[in-house]
């Protein structure tokens, strides 16, 4: 056993330094305060500045490696992304989640331009998956795209389409033969920009506007812009979701169990400082365990990645520890300041700015998208336990 | 990166399963239930081939481990024999060995490692009278008499006492420091009470010391490095506890999801309704997170980590806490066979409520876990 994470070694600080003189001349000023989740900006002109940032990113060489085509050094990835994250500022736009899909499953033309167009912020995408009636159930969804000669031509609604508002493209998936289930379901590129798009911003719980309904008028989508072959859509759906799953909670700017130890050490309660209280002592620690324990079980998925032995219920096993971890953290954040955990963001008298409730609400975020809890749930006992499928209606 | 076994680790799991599946299957303890003796010897011998005892064990005494991370060999087995409910006191041995193996006093060495590791002495620990880790809980005072030591008091729940032949004793010094030191079972002034407790498959024992008479010779390490000496055991301890309830966990969570595959009431198995699928996945996935964390904090200990506390706090405060979750919900599970004293759904309850509470019970490590994240803030800051 060694999961020793290896030492930087003292020749990239040269690489560190120029980033950090690179953020120090180049982050933006923008009109709003950093937050934790996929966000996005209300402001246009902030997006005009994100967007600048990461070309300008991209031109002196800092390109994640999901967008990347060519092998990127895995020392200056780790230094990237840890400096980067450190500034709060998004440093990827939109739902990169496209990625995956035209890696495994797009055309040579295909990858040059989109993989480019995410690296430089030219591009930013949106998911369309999720509709009205067809949620949990996705297999279910009904967007129609009909062959018309060189085009499909594609009808029907999407929603909670996060960051629509701003987004040049929209991975779509649509159903290219009537019916339901995952036959007849096919992947698209959807420029946004196309007659008969219409894009509606939707208020969230938060107070942020992130995702949006999107409608779709016989919008005209080129045949080149088919991801896979007709009727792939649900493999190439499959592959890129298990990728966005994995990912959840792997890159946090801090160390959630010391945050909240801090806090805890500068909250007073009646008797002296919540840091002393026994009872919350006692639930620090059983969350201290569990937020631990997913940094041990992502090594558990790491190990079998690289040993070739991943299983299909990896990715439901650390969602599910991470969402509900820190939705229990955020709660205990509240819980410590006392009656003053009921303020919230825009108070003078908030704690932290009110990061634990926006923490709090955004929670929620995590254990629904991207397949619930309740979903995550079903696929560990059907696919890993071999119990029975859920009956369908 | 690689938290799992290696193959030679595997290796010598398997090797163990299969000896414990032919030699002592669950079966194997009906019979010692409610007997006297509820351990067999020649069993211990034959698993000491097997390395039972050794691994702590450096080879010039007879021992050795078969990677260089000595303690993750031992909890490959001590998982299997947590699998099995085994009742003799694997871990206490080892962690006897380890104490004298790291004091290494030659002599010492030379009179106890060797037999520990052949498998013809069986050792345990008596440390407190309360069964917690607190050094306050001490409840054997020595006096200085010439060169000897004399011991006066009690230690409690000591772990399979009865069938052992030397005990690692922790007393306070005139001095005002604990010691700790080695006392043969057999030695004049010790008496031993095996306690009626929850756990059918395990004793532990109150031991009483009156006037026991230790030469210098049985004073394990230097006074100043007792208090280090102590830390070190009661890693181990949660460490391989840890390891035990996850074998334990493991093959009681088999048994259980058979168990919902097999049964049928309302014409369906009970596997299929969906309150039955989440309960199953969530004990599958809070197992997998104890086997995470039973194999970071063996490593951690096994590495001397920077983060070791931590690790170890984590593994006590969670592993054997969930073991107990684990049982309850796979007796629910059941129905009423698992309410029979002939299905082996309690024997795996008892034990993994007993051991939720032997040396450090959940909360206590909860509270290290706190103090290890302090110092972390502090660092940090
Ligand atoms: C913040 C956020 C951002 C999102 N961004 C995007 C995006 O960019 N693009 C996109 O396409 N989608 C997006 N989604 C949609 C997300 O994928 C869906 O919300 C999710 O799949 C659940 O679908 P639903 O909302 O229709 O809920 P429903 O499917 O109606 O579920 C309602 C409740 O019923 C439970 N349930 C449903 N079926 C079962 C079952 N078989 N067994 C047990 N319980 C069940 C669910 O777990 C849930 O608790 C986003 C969602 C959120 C919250």
């Amino acid at each position: 056993m060694d999961v020793r994470v290896p030492e930087i070694p003292e020749s990239y600080q040269g690489y560190r330094s120029r980033l950090q003189a690179f953020i120090a001349a180049n982050l933006p000023e923008l009109s709003f305060k950093p937050k934790v989740g996929l966000r996005v900006p209300d402001e246009p002109e902030d997006v005009v500045k994100l967007r600048a940032w990461v070309r300008a990113l991209h031109e002196a060489g800092y390109v994640p490696a999901r967008y990347s085509e060519s092998e990127i050094d895995e020392i200056e990835e780790k230094i990237r992304v840890e400096e980067l994250t450190k500034t709060g500022v998004p440093h990827a736009l939109g739902n990169g989640l496209v990625a995956g899909a035209l890696k495994h499953f797009g055309t040579e033309a295909q990858k040059a331009k989109y993989l480019t167009g995410l690296a430089t912020g030219e591009h930013i995408w949106t998911q369309l998956f999720s509709e009205p009636d067809a949620g949990s159930d996705l297999t279910s969804l009904q967007a129609r795209a009909e062959r018309d000669g060189d085009f499909f031509v594609v009808t029907g609604q999407k929603v909670w389409s996060t960051w629509a508002q701003f987004s040049d493209y929209g991975y779509l998936l649509a159903r290219t033969e009537p019916g339901t289930g995952r036959q007849g379901i096919s992947a698209f590129i959807l420029d946004m920009n196309s007659p008969g798009v219409t894009t509606r911003p939707l208020r969230e719980i938060t107070g942020t506007t992130d995702f949006n309904e999107v409608f779709m008028d016989a919008v005209r989508i080129p045949v080149e812009n088919l991801i896979g072959e007709v009727g792939q859509g649900w493999a190439v759906a499959t592959a890129s979701l298990s990728e966005e799953r994995g990912q959840v909670g792997q890159s946090e700017a801090s160390d959630p169990v010391v945050d909240l130890m801090r806090l805890a050490q500068r909250s007073l309660r009646p008797g002296g400082r919540a840091s002393a209280d026994a009872g919350i002592r006692q639930k620090m620690g059983a969350l201290a365990a569990r937020s631990r324990i997913h940094r041990y079980l992502s090594y558990r998925t790491q190990t079998k990645a690289l040993q070739g032995q991943s299983e299909l219920t990896d990715a439901p096993l650390t969602k599910i520890w991470f969402s509900e971890t820190n939705l229990d953290l955020c709660e205990l954040g509240m819980e410590i300041q006392g009656a003053a955990g009921g303020l919230a963001e825009g108070d003078s008298r908030v704690v932290d700015e009110g990061r634990w409730q926006d923490g709090f609400l955004y929670a929620r975020a995590w254990t629904i998208a991207g397949g619930s809890n309740e979903i995550m749930r079903n696929m560990i006992a059907e696919r890993g336990l071999g119990l029975p499928r859920e009956p369908r209606g | 990166m690689n938290l799992g076994f290696d193959e030679d680790q595997e290796l010598l799991r398997s090797t163990n399963r299969r000896f414990l599946e032919e030699r002592h299957p669950i079966t194997a303890l009906r019979p010692q239930l409610e007997a006297d003796s509820n351990f067999d010897r020649a069993i211990w011998r034959e698993g000491a081939e097997l390395g039972w005892g050794a691994m702590l064990i450096p080879e010039a005494f007879d021992g050795g481990s078969v990677t260089a991370q000595p303690l993750v060999d031992l909890v490959a087995i001590a998982e299997e024999l947590g699998r099995v409910l085994y009742p003799g006191p694997f871990l206490e041995t080892n962690v006897v060995a380890d104490a004298i193996a790291t004091a290494a006093d030659e002599n010492q060495c030379k009179a106890w490692l060797g037999p520990i590791a052949r498998g013809e002495c069986l050792a345990t620990l008596c440390l407190t009278e309360d069964g917690s880790p607190d050094l306050r809980s001490i409840g054997i005072e020595a006096v200085t008499d010439g060169d000897n030591l004399r011991l006066d008091g009690v230690a409690r729940f000591v772990a399979q006492a009865h069938e052992t032949d030397l005990l690692l004793v922790a007393c306070n010094t005139p001095g005002g420091g604990p010691a700790l030191v080695l006392v043969p079972t057999s030695s004049e002034g010790v008496s031993l009470r095996v306690s009626t407790g929850i756990d059918l498959t395990r004793r532990v024992c109150e031991v009483s010391f009156r006037s026991v008479v230790v030469p210098a010779a049985n004073v394990l390490g230097e006074p100043a490095d007792v208090e280090g000496r102590l830390t070190r055991i009661f890693q181990l301890t949660t460490v391989l506890q840890a390891a035990q309830s996850v074998g334990a966990s493991e093959q009681l969570f088999q048994m259980t999801l058979q168990h919902v595959k097999d049964r049928v009431q309302f014409g369906r198995t009970i596997g299929s309704f969906q309150a039955i699928k989440h309960r199953m996945a969530d004990l599958w996935a809070e197992l997998e997170g104890a086997r995470a964390a039973t194999w970071y904090a063996a490593l951690a200990v096994a590495d001397g980590q920077p983060d070791l506390d931590e690790a170890v706090a984590v593994a006590g405060s969670f592993v054997r806490e969930n073991a107990a979750f684990l049982a309850g919900e796979s007796l629910q599970l059941h129905g009423g066979v698992g309410f029979t004293w002939e299905y082996d759904v309690h024997l795996y309850l008892r034990r993994a409520q007993a051991d939720k509470l032997l040396y450090g019970d959940p909360s206590w490590h909860r509270e290290k876990l706190c103090q290890a994240v302090e110092i972390v803030a502090e660092g940090e800051a």
